[in-house]
């Protein structure tokens, strides 16, 4: 198209589409790109490939079924999905859940989110050319879901906790697996560390490259590990604590610039505070029921189903049914590993939600892509839209 | 090394917040804004439309309060909400701040017959994308709104999908993609460029060749 430029001057700008089937979008997104030479001089992002309409699906069936769907939000942690939703239900119905289901709870969600910023960081550097953090990284991913496929069978959709509680408790063994793989997270960290760190070619492909200011990033609701990068020291584990995060200890990790590298490098390091978390949280973990016993939520044993009455009509209605939260508007959120993951429920007092909004952290960040991009160079789009982490199943919904 | 990691830095804990009680009295003296009968474990507020705006901004800038993150902006359709009186749709606003812990939500009601609501982009950037959202899902007007225009469903998909009268199975079928060139050259205008003539979309995957309505030798 021909443009006068800002400066007055006639210029052809080429337009062009990036995706949505681009290797480095990693999922189907598209941006329309007008090019000046080698200058992205606009942008224009769409969404919506995924789109499979969650927020519809999730309206037909009981507070039970959302469970399944919402693993397919944000696939690489999809335990985090689990664990918030039923959060969110659990909040309604006021219920808190043993402590053995917290602590467990707390590890699997920051091994989850440790295996996310494993695929976030090392896709987003396969996208800059550096292939062998792709195998270390990937490696150790392998053996995190060795050990989910032994927790509860599934690799990548885990839908592993109920409302009230957890699908089963930890196998014998659990303990010493999640401690083995911590450590061999920290030994493929540290490598990568190695090599991207002070890397000449990496830092001149992201320093100063996507600046996005502090006043930005609040403005687009950024949330987590981005808007950390921007300088804003917020974290939902520390501002708004729940399931004990106030008692870890763990630093937030801040970056100073808000660039390409910092958003990198924050997820560099939160990794290692995860893995200290997990092993404190380790030492936590006590033998204890991991299911509360409030009936409105949890199945009784088989054994009572068999030999009482009341608990066999219990188990009917679970079953048939589902769970009845009272009638009312309820927003819960956690700290999922790309930012705050919330739901905001509205419950008609019956078995099917009403209505479930999902706040996906990573709407926020795509929102803002037009702007990062523009003045950048075109070759910098990849690795500018890898670091702020598009999971399109939580975009599209 | 720009991203730090020292543990000798401490992180910088919110403040406390405004109480809710507190918050929710002064809402209502300024904005007439009452509790939502539907709030049972948060804060939510109901305001009218008229003072949503004023509402909204005052949240933002009172320097002890600060809700500088909208969150998000969410749809309801109360069409078959049970013993539901009044408009049909509600809109809500969940804010939370950066500098205190405190957390609100601010609701509008809005009617079937002017499903219109005055746009807040200007106040949030997010809020450009999460209004065409909720407009694209229940059809909700957003005054104000540059280009208010679908963003999780295709451009040539008719009626609201989360609307409770839309049905669960109906399938809508996309033919052409939408080109984007409205985003697109709103984009460059917003930069300074000026549009002189539109051209045929150059190669790029997933690319469909249009013809552009193109006047000639246009000049806006």
């Amino acid at each position: 198209m021909k443009v006068l430029t800002p400066e007055g001057e006639h210029a052809h700008l080429m337009t062009v589409n990036l995706g949505p089937a681009h290797p480095a979008t990693h999922g189907t997104l598209r941006i329309a790109a007008a090019l000046d030479g080698e200058t992205i001089a606009g942008a224009a992002c769409e969404m919506g490939y995924l789109h499979r309409g969650f927020e519809k699906m999730v309206e037909q069936g009981t507070y039970q079924m959302v469970l399944p769907f919402t693993d397919r939000l944000n696939y690489c942690s999809a335990m985090i999905n689990n664990i918030a939703f039923c959060k969110a239900v659990e909040k309604m119905f006021a219920v808190e859940v043993p402590e053995r289901c917290i602590v467990l709870r707390v590890i699997l969600m920051e091994l989850s989110r440790i295996i996310d910023h494993l695929v976030c960081v090392c896709t987003n550097l396969v996208d800059l050319g550096a292939l062998t953090n792709f195998w270390y990284f990937f490696n150790v991913r392998e053996e995190v879901y060795i050990v989910w496929e032994k927790l509860c069978g599934a690799r990548l959709t885990n839908t592993v906790t109920r409302i009230g509680g957890m699908y089963r408790d930890a196998y014998p063994g659990f303990e010493d697996d999640v401690a083995r793989v911590l450590t061999r997270i920290e030994a493929a960290v540290a490598e990568v560390r190695g090599l991207i760190e002070k890397n000449k070619i990496f830092m001149d492909r992201t320093k100063d490259i996507c600046v996005v200011s502090a006043e930005q990033a609040v403005s687009y609701g950024w949330t987590g590990p981005c808007l950390r990068a921007s300088g804003v020291d917020r974290d939902m584990r520390k501002d708004e604590p729940y399931y004990g995060y106030e008692t870890y200890q763990f630093d937030t990790v801040v970056g100073t610039t808000g660039d390409t590298y910092d958003r990198i490098m924050i997820r560099i390091y939160e990794m290692l505070e995860s893995v200290s978390i997990c092993r404190q949280a380790l030492g936590r973990l006590k033998p204890g029921p991991v299911n509360t016993s409030d009936a409105r939520l949890s199945l009784p044993s088989r054994q009572q189903v068999y030999h009482d009455m009341e608990a066999l009509i219990n188990n009917f209605k679970l079953i048939y049914e589902g769970v009845r939260p009272p009638a009312g508007e309820c927003y819960d959120a956690v700290e999922a590993a790309n930012g705050e993951l919330g739901f905001l429920i509205t419950s008609d007092g019956g078995t099917n939600p009403y209505r479930i909004k999902v706040r996906p952290p990573c709407f926020t960040q795509y929102a803002a892509l037009s702007e990062m991009l523009e003045g950048e160079l075109v070759a910098d789009f990849a690795a500018s839209l890898g670091s702020i982490n598009i999971i399109a199943g939580e975009l599209d919904r | 090394m720009s991203a730090t990691h020292d543990s000798t830095i401490p992180s910088t804990p919110l403040a406390a917040g405004v109480p809710a009680d507190a918050l929710l009295a002064r809402l209502a003296e300024r904005f007439q804004a009452v509790r939502d009968p539907l709030d049972r474990w948060d804060l939510t507020v109901l305001v009218a439309r008229e003072q949503m705006r004023d509402c909204l901004r005052f949240l933002r800038d009172e320097p002890d309060l600060r809700f500088d993150m909208l969150l998000d902006v969410s749809g309801v359709d109360y069409l078959a909400f049970p013993g539901h009186r009044g408009a049909r749709f509600a809109v809500q606003y969940p804010l939370k701040s950066t500098a205190f812990r405190h957390r609100i939500r601010v609701k509008v009601m809005v009617d079937e017959n002017d499903c219109t609501v005055p746009s807040v982009h200007d106040l949030w950037k997010i809020a450009d994308w999460s209004e065409r959202e909720t407009w694209d899902q229940y059809g909700i007007v957003f005054a104000g709104h540059p280009n208010l225009k679908r963003l999780l469903n295709h451009h040539e998909f008719s009626g609201h999908p989360l609307r409770k009268d839309y049905p669960c199975q109906k399938r809508q079928k996309l033919s052409v993609n939408d080109p984007m060139d409205d985003q697109l050259e709103a984009r460059l205008v917003a930069r300074g460029y000026t549009v002189v003539e539109r051209g045929d979309r150059d190669l790029g995957t997933g690319a469909i060749t249009h013809s552009a309505a193109v006047t000639p030798g246009a000049t806006p």
